[in-house]
């Protein structure tokens, strides 16, 4: 059939063993805008910066943090339309769960599969992997919790951590703030944390960050939300 | 690659699997076994300030009251219930389906939904199977262009209307609203009259009975009334049966299994603070 | 005749004061042909949450297969036990599947739920409408008499041991008057600690 000669996975191994199809796609995610994710005492805070190349854009018409559930939220690094089905399939799933069992999806069972599609696309034919990685909090079993996911289909559970261009001078950067190794659970509140996130996205920030180029979303027990132009003003305050 | 093996979720839709298995039983002389109906006086009309939908709590499985207290005005979204009349399994399965659609429909659109769309997906939904599905819905909701109920057929026909009643007892509810709704009326007037509608269902029709539940939508709030009157309590008995214990003559001892004590059962289920097991690796 | 009357059987769960009670008769029939008097159809799925069945003989048994291997695909994806609540949920969806080619059983669930010990109980029609009452559920060819018995003799904050009298007499006297049911029945008493397992002496007729 003429549609099989497109069909074979383009991620395919290199002599040596790589797969540089995902190291293409973790550079996507490497270029892309970088975002946090801190995991508190009463909730988790994820952010991300979203700049617009040219004051002509519309500000927040295009959202990069997202609802998944009233008690999930996903955020993410690299590359926008890759984003956009992985968050439809994601809040597809959550659904679907809940209607079979009638409880809230667990993160982790989320995280899970949204991993699960992206390896498909690392194996499958005719597709490429995403060049996206995300970052996706929620609150269950009366607990916060943070992942992260990569476009090879792995996931990662974090107290905090960062995607995108500065991620490595970030998570150096919040090591050092937070010895995590000292304490196994984090002890701030999530107003701190909050301003911790934007302390540490404002490391690599080029330009003067404001209310309108910073995303936050915030999960507690009540559910998660997308914090509004003005509560991140007054948070800045304080990050400044 | 098959998708549902890497997930494990049920794969969504109707399994006809048993459908000539079925056939073949039936055609030998076996009836058909009954489902659970909601026999049921549903009704909603708009006040002046968004809409009030009521329900009756008597699910039948034939002449037998199967369920003396069950609930029939489901949740859609957080500005919209939807009552249902018919096979109980269909509406209650429907409405959840639907309200699944609806809260994607929020999630990817990033606004409340119009209760003009939950009307349209329900009937598109019921038309495709041919009214093979018995649900008859009273959609009621509130959105910013307005309050609205629906009446929703199980073949897919609706009606936007003022006032609306479903059911075997929609006639005795009928009655009821056409003498006495009018344009906007006040909350207490409304709740009075759709308690009014439903309890002439519940005292004149036999698939209805039990108390009757309300739910009030206004713009920004819901009054979901759960149990609003209890319309026929039952007698006190005087009269007590006991049963002295060791009454009952049992066949050799009783035989005790022991369980996991709850504590450990508890962290086994929960975990603790480290425990949330599970594989994650690079 | 229906053909949930083929094999005959019953079933009853009811609530008590931080335990439930779940019952069946023995009895597998063809018809008015009895075959043996050792088919119970409760099945222990979790330390604290019992599943009955009750109609055809082969559909219960397929359903039990069916339901267990999604609940043990649940729990060894999700790495917990499955509490009462989604249990009774993903039955009624599996029926609910079945919605145009139904299996003719009519389950009925009672658990403990493992965190909070709230009492559960919850039954469905053969297409998976749930129904979950704050008293007792009924399933079987005698679930008018059984209906009327535990009307009677239901109370509410029933403590174990009166629970367990109120059950047995309640599913003793309704299948007596039921020629497709009984010979034999057995109770579980669910509790935080302990289950109670007791084999009723009944008419062997």
């Amino acid at each position: 059939m003429a549609s099989e000669r497109y069909s074979f996975s383009l991620t395919t191994f290199s002599p040596s063993g790589k797969l540089v199809q995902l190291e293409y796609a973790l550079a996507a995610v490497a270029a892309g805008a970088t975002s946090v994710g801190i995991v508190a005492s009463d909730g988790v805070v994820i952010a991300t910066e979203n700049k617009y190349k040219s004051p002509l854009y519309e500000e927040h018409s295009v959202h990069r943090v997202e609802p998944i559930t009233d008690h999930i939220g996903m955020v993410y690094s690299g590359l926008v339309p890759d984003y956009r089905p992985l968050l439809k399939r994601a809040r597809k799933m959550a659904q679907q769960y809940f209607l079979v069992y009638k409880e809230p999806m667990p993160v982790s069972q989320l995280v899970q599969q949204v991993a699960n599609v992206m390896q498909e696309y690392t194996q499958s034919g005719g597709v490429r992997p995403f060049g996206v990685s995300l970052l996706i909090c929620g609150w269950n079993n009366g607990k916060p919790y943070l992942f992260q996911c990569d476009p090879t289909g792995a996931f990662f559970a974090w107290k905090a951590t960062a995607l995108g261009k500065n991620a490595q001078s970030c998570k150096t950067y919040m090591e050092k703030r937070f010895n995590l190794q000292s304490n196994n659970s984090v002890s701030q509140s999530l107003d701190d944390a909050v301003v911790d996130a934007m302390r540490t996205l404002k490391g690599g920030f080029e330009g003067v960050m404001t209310k309108d180029n910073i995303e936050v979303g915030i999960c507690t027990e009540k559910g998660f939300r997308r914090l509004t132009p003005t509560e991140i003003d007054d948070h800045l305050s304080n990050a400044n | 690659m098959n998708m549902e093996l890497v997930r494990n979720v049920p794969k969504g839709g109707f399994n006809f699997d048993n459908c000539k298995r079925n056939e073949m039983l039936l055609s030998s002389g076996f009836q058909h076994p009954k489902t659970v109906k909601t026999g049921t006086t549903i009704a909603g009309i708009i006040f002046k300030d968004g809409v009030i939908l009521g329900a009756d709590t008597r699910a039948t499985e034939g002449p037998i009251v199967s369920d003396k207290n069950c609930s029939k005005i489901h949740y859609l979204a957080k500005n919209m219930y939807c009552c249902g009349a018919g096979t109980a399994a269909d509406t209650e399965m429907t409405t959840d389906l639907i309200a699944s659609q609806l809260e994607m429909h929020r999630l990817n659109t990033g606004r409340q939904v119009p209760v003009v769309a939950a009307n349209t997906l329900l009937k598109q939904f019921l038309f495709r199977y041919q009214g093979h599905i018995s649900a008859a819905l009273v959609l009621g909701g509130v959105d910013k262009t307005g309050s609205y109920i629906y009446c929703i057929h199980p073949h897919g026909s609706t009606d936007k209307l003022p006032y609306a009643t479903m059911g075997s007892g929609s006639l005795a509810a009928m009655s009821v609203f056409e003498s006495r709704w009018k344009p906007d009326m006040t909350e207490e007037e409304g709740k009075l009259l759709v308690r009014d509608a439903i309890a002439a269902g519940v005292f004149n029709d036999l698939g209805s009975g039990s108390n009757i539940d309300l739910c009030v939508i206004r713009k920004d709030s819901v009054d979901y009334l759960r149990n609003y009157e209890l319309a026929n309590l039952k007698g006190k008995r005087h009269g007590d049966y006991r049963f002295k214990p060791g009454t009952t003559e049992l066949v050799g001892k009783e035989e005790i299994i022991e369980v996991v004590p709850f504590e450990a059962f508890h962290k086994k289920l929960y975990g603790d603070e480290t425990a949330e097991a599970m594989e994650v690796g690079a | 005749m229906s053909i949930m009357a083929y094999n005959g059987g019953c079933l009853v769960a009811m609530r008590g004061k931080n335990c439930v009670a779940i019952a069946t008769d023995h009895r597998f029939g063809i018809q008015a042909q009895t075959i043996s008097t050792d088919f119970e159809k409760v099945f222990q799925v979790n330390p604290r949450t019992f599943l009955g069945l009750v109609g055809l003989q082969t559909d219960i048994l397929t359903v039990h297969d069916r339901i267990m291997f999604r609940k043990k695909l649940y729990e060894d994806r999700e790495n917990r036990e499955m509490t009462p609540e989604p249990f009774s949920a993903m039955i009624s969806n599996f029926l609910y599947e079945h919605r145009f080619g139904p299996y003719f059983i009519e389950p009925v669930i009672a658990g403990l739920h493992p965190k909070t010990l709230e009492p559960f109980i919850c039954n469905m029609d053969l297409i998976g409408c749930p129904n979950k009452p704050d008293d007792f559920v009924v399933a079987g060819t005698c679930s008018e008499q059984l209906y009327g018995m535990c009307e009677t003799l239901w109370k509410e904050d029933l403590e174990p041991a009166e629970l367990s009298e109120v059950i047995s007499q309640a599913i003793v006297s309704a299948f007596d008057r039921d020629a497709i049911s009984g010979w034999g029945a057995t109770v579980y008493i669910i509790e935080k600690d302990k289950i109670t397992k007791k084999q009723i002496k009944t008419r062997m007729d």
